[in-house]
Order: C-alpha cells, then sequence, then structure tokens
C-alpha cells in the first residue's frame, strides 16, 4: 500500500499501447510494448539507461514515431496526421529532463503560452489561470522574472505548472529531477506527488526509488526494449522475480536488498 | 610645394560635393539588404521543409549566388533581362543585392535556426502547437537574436558591395569618384574621400550593430 491517500481510482482504461516497436536504424529500442494505465493510476518505469524507458514515453507523445504498434487514448485510436496528433498532445502533458522553458518568454509567460496560441483562451483569463498554477508549484512570486533567472527545481516546476495549463488526462515526466542537483529534487518530487494526490494520472520516468516506492499505484522495470517485470511497488521493492530487477534494484538501493 | 605627388588640401574641400552619391549607396544597401532579408528567411525556412522539392529549390538558389560574383548577377538583371524587360538602374541594383544577399542571409537564418536546442521544439509541439506555429513564436525570435551579428557583418559587407553598382550607372559612391577624377585628374584624392565616406558609413554601422547586440544580451541571457 502507499502511503499517499489518493483520489479514487476507476477503473477506466485511460491508455493503452499496443505492440509497440522502436528502431532507431538496426537498434530495436523497444520490442513489442504492451501497457495499460487506469485514469488516477500513477505508473513509474525504472530500468537501466539504454532500455528504452525514455523512448517509450516520447513515442506516446509522438514525439518519436514508433514502427509498429497502436496507441489509444480514452479508448480511441491515436492515428498519424499533423491536426490529430496537436489535438492528442493538449491531452498529454509532457515534462522533460531539460525543462526546455521558452528563455525568451517570463515565467508566466511560459504557463500562458499553450492556453492563449493552442487553446485560443483570451489572454486575461489565462493570465488568471496560469498564476493560480503558479501558485500551486510555489512560484507565483517569480511570475515576471525570466526562466535564467531561476533555479533547476524552480524551472521544473514552471515547467509543470506549463504542462498542466493544458489541462491534460495524462501528465508525463521524462527523467524530471535527472538534471537538478540534489538538494533541488526534493521541491519537483513534491509537486509530483501532490499532483498524484489530486487523482492524476502520471507515466513516470525516474531513478528516484525513494518516488517509486511512496507514489506510485505500479511500478515496471524495462531491459532492454521489453517490460520484463512491472507490479506493485511494494512487491518490486521486496521480491523481485526477474534476476536483472534484483541486479538493477541492488545496484540503485544499495543499503537495501 | 608639395612632398607628396598629391593635393591632399582638397579633400576636405571636395568631401562634401560626395554627399548625394553617398545617399545612393546607403539608398541601395538599405533596400538590397531588405530584400535579402525577406527573401533570406524565405529561403531558409524553405531549406529546413521536410517537403523535397522546396528544399531542393532554395538549396540551388543559394548554390547558384554564392557561385557566382555579384558583378555578374548586376549584369544580368541589368543587361541580360533587357529583352524581356528594362529595369532602371537603382532597382537593377536593389534587386541584385537583394538576391545576392538573400542567399548569405538564408545560410546565417538557417545556421541560427539549427542552434536553436532540439528540446524546444519538442516543447512546444508538446503543447499541441503546430510546427509552423511553434517556429513563429518559440524557435524564430530565439534565432533572430543569434542572427544579430553575423547579419551586422553582413551588412557591411552590403555596403561596400554596393559599389559595383557603379558599373551600371548608379550615380552612387563609386562612380561619383570615377567622374570626379577623371574630370580633375586627382585621382588619388578622389578615391580617399569615396574611402572615407565608406570608411564613415561602416563604422556607424559597426556603432549600431554593437548597441543592438548589447541591448538584446540585457534583456534575455539564455
Amino acid at each position: 500500500m502507499t502511503v499517499i491517500e489518493k483520489a479514487k481510482k476507476s477503473e477506466e482504461t485511460i491508455l493503452k499501447i499496443e505492440h509497440l516497436v522502436k528502431r532507431f536504424g538496426d537498434l530495436e529500442v523497444l520490442k513489442d510494448i504492451n501497457l495499460e494505465v487506469k485514469r488516477g493510476e500513477v505508473v513509474v518505469i525504472i530500468g537501466a539507461s539504454g532500455s528504452g524507458k525514455s523512448t517509450l514515453l516520447r513515442c506516446v507523445n509522438f514525439l518519436e514515431k514508433a514502427q509498429k504498434g497502436r496507441i489509444f487514448i480514452n479508448g480511441k485510436r491515436v492515428k498519424q496526421g499533423e491536426k490529430q496528433l496537436n489535438k492528442v498532445r493538449q491531452e498529454l502533458g509532457m515534462v522533460f529532463q531539460h525543462f526546455n522553458l521558452f528563455p525568451h518568454m517570463t515565467v508566466i509567460q511560459n504557463v500562458m503560452e499553450g492556453m492563449v496560441q493552442v487553446k485560443k483562451i483570451p489572454h486575461q483569463k489565462a493570465r488568471l489561470y496560469a498564476s493560480d498554477l503558479l501558485d500551486q508549484v510555489g512560484l507565483q512570486e517569480k511570475a515576471d522574472v525570466y526562466p535564467a533567472m531561476l533555479s533547476g527545481g524552480q524551472k521544473q516546476r514552471v515547467a509543470i505548472a506549463r504542462a498542466l495549463a493544458m489541462e491534460p488526462q495524462i501528465m508525463l515526466f521524462d527523467e524530471p529531477t535527472s538534471a537538478l542537483d540534489p538538494e533541488l529534487v526534493g521541491e519537483v518530487l513534491s509537486v509530483m506527488t501532490d499532483l498524484a494526490k489530486k487523482g492524476m494520472t502520471m507515466l513516470v520516468v525516474t531513478h528516484e526509488m525513494w518516488f517509486a516506492k511512496e507514489v506510485a499505484d505500479r511500478v515496471i522495470f524495462m531491459d532492454e526494449g521489453v517490460i520484463l517485470e512491472e507490479a506493485s511497488p511494494d512487491v518490486m521493492f521486496s521480491s523481485p522475480k526477474e534476476e536483472r530487477t534484483m541486479a538493477f534494484l541492488k545496484q540503485v538501493l544499495p543499503q537495501q536488498a | 610645394m608639395h612632398i607628396l605627388p598629391w593635393d591632399l588640401t582638397v579633400i576636405p574641400s571636395k568631401f562634401f560635393l560626395f554627399a548625394e552619391a553617398a545617399q545612393y549607396t546607403l539608398q541601395i544597401t538599405f533596400f538590397g539588404i531588405l530584400v535579402g532579408l525577406i527573401i533570406g528567411l524565405a529561403a531558409a525556412l524553405g531549406r529546413l521543409s521536410t517537403q523535397q522539392w522546396l528544399s531542393s529549390i532554395c538549396r540551388a538558389y543559394i548554390f547558384l549566388i554564392r557561385g557566382t560574383p555579384l558583378l555578374v548577377q548586376l549584369f544580368i538583371v541589368y543587361y541580360g533581362l533587357t529583352s524581356i524587360v528594362t529595369i532602371a538602374p537603382i532597382p537593377s541594383a536593389i534587386i541584385a543585392l537583394g538576391f545576392h544577399n538573400g542567399a548569405y542571409i538564408a545560410e546565417i537564418f538557417r545556421g541560427s535556426i539549427q542552434s536553436i536546442d532540439i528540446g524546444q521544439m519538442e516543447a512546444a509541439r508538446s503543447l499541441g502547437m503546430p510546427k509552423a506555429k511553434a517556429m513563429q513564436r518559440i524557435i524564430l525570435p530565439q534565432a533572430f537574436k543569434r542572427a544579430v551579428p553575423p547579419l551586422g557583418n553582413q551588412l557591411i559587407i552590403a555596403l561596400k558591395d554596393s559599389s559595383l553598382a557603379s558599373t551600371i550607372a548608379v550615380p552612387e559612391l563609386m562612380l561619383k569618384g570615377r567622374q570626379m577624377g577623371s574630370s580633375s585628374f586627382m585621382y588619388m584624392e578622389m578615391f580617399l574621400i569615396v574611402g572615407i565616406w565608406y570608411l564613415i558609413m561602416t563604422s556607424v554601422l559597426s556603432f549600431v550593430m554593437h548597441r543592438i547586440e548589447q541591448r538584446l544580451k540585457v534583456s534575455d541571457r539564455d
């Protein structure tokens, strides 16, 4: 059981990935991936670097085009094609390892950009909502500064607010704390934990085992392009079935095991 | 009695007789660069397009312009096209300078667009922005900033290159120098005046570009 009280999860499948295959040239990075995520579920993907976990996340958002396989969101298959993808991407909030804030815009302009330019929300209304979101990530007083003036942790919290501004159904986190100084990891994880509590569906690639243990409903271990094992965090961290999983966990959790 | 074989004392008195010619120099440079900026941006975006035919056309344009002298391009516009359409000297110069600089400016823009981190485009696309909008809102504002120093350089090159327009009878500085020289036989004195005019104009342009760079640096550091 997770220690976090969470909003009730429905049994409704919000994201379904079927037989996903992704190659970079001759290299098969994802080999027949199948995954279902329920609404409100927090799924954490762990695995060594090069195991394909980031690629999987990027395929869900179509930043990478998979060679084979199908992706369903709310039961509807996502088809290729600009118009469709632009629509679907609004449902999927993406948070990147390197934040990718827009450096020529202030913090609040970053958060408003998607609302104003994509959702066509009037400027005034967008500003109010953006300000509210900045409040939620604890950065309202930074609204009018440029990203260059922020710490890594603050940048990532702005990036989360920017993604939330589109009111996505699923949030995708691609190693959101990997580029941060250790003392800044906590503030980002705490924002993510809040989100999980509010019932946001989350797909998180991370090396923060604490987060996986405490917040995840399900942990997925990826190895060489396949989902080798998936289980609740309790089971995954106490009694993994696969040898590769054990070896990996032993490395990332040295003091336990 | 002069130590030098030239009478340099005429320089101050004749100097301002070149002012009108300098105006023509500035005029064809300014409009040439303006046309060049428009063509350059279009050609840069075209080259980066995923549409193969468009990319090929832009590549061919850049290849042809950069591979041939500006003088040849000037003559093609002014003399070569006469069988179809007669274009007056000044418009000819502006067209040739525009197309010539457009090719170089296209490469400047292409470089600065490609220098923007790929994560910027990905972040914009992940918000559901169409590619064109992401280019306009996110990539180009950052790319323009990076293009300012090389564009300043190109502007100075264009100003000096405009002297070639003297060969198609544009009454600019260089032509004025040749006319004044041959009527007075004081070639050295007249061409020194021409050189000083160019030097003053390029200095002012360098200074202005430097100021613009400084200002951009303050408003945003990335």
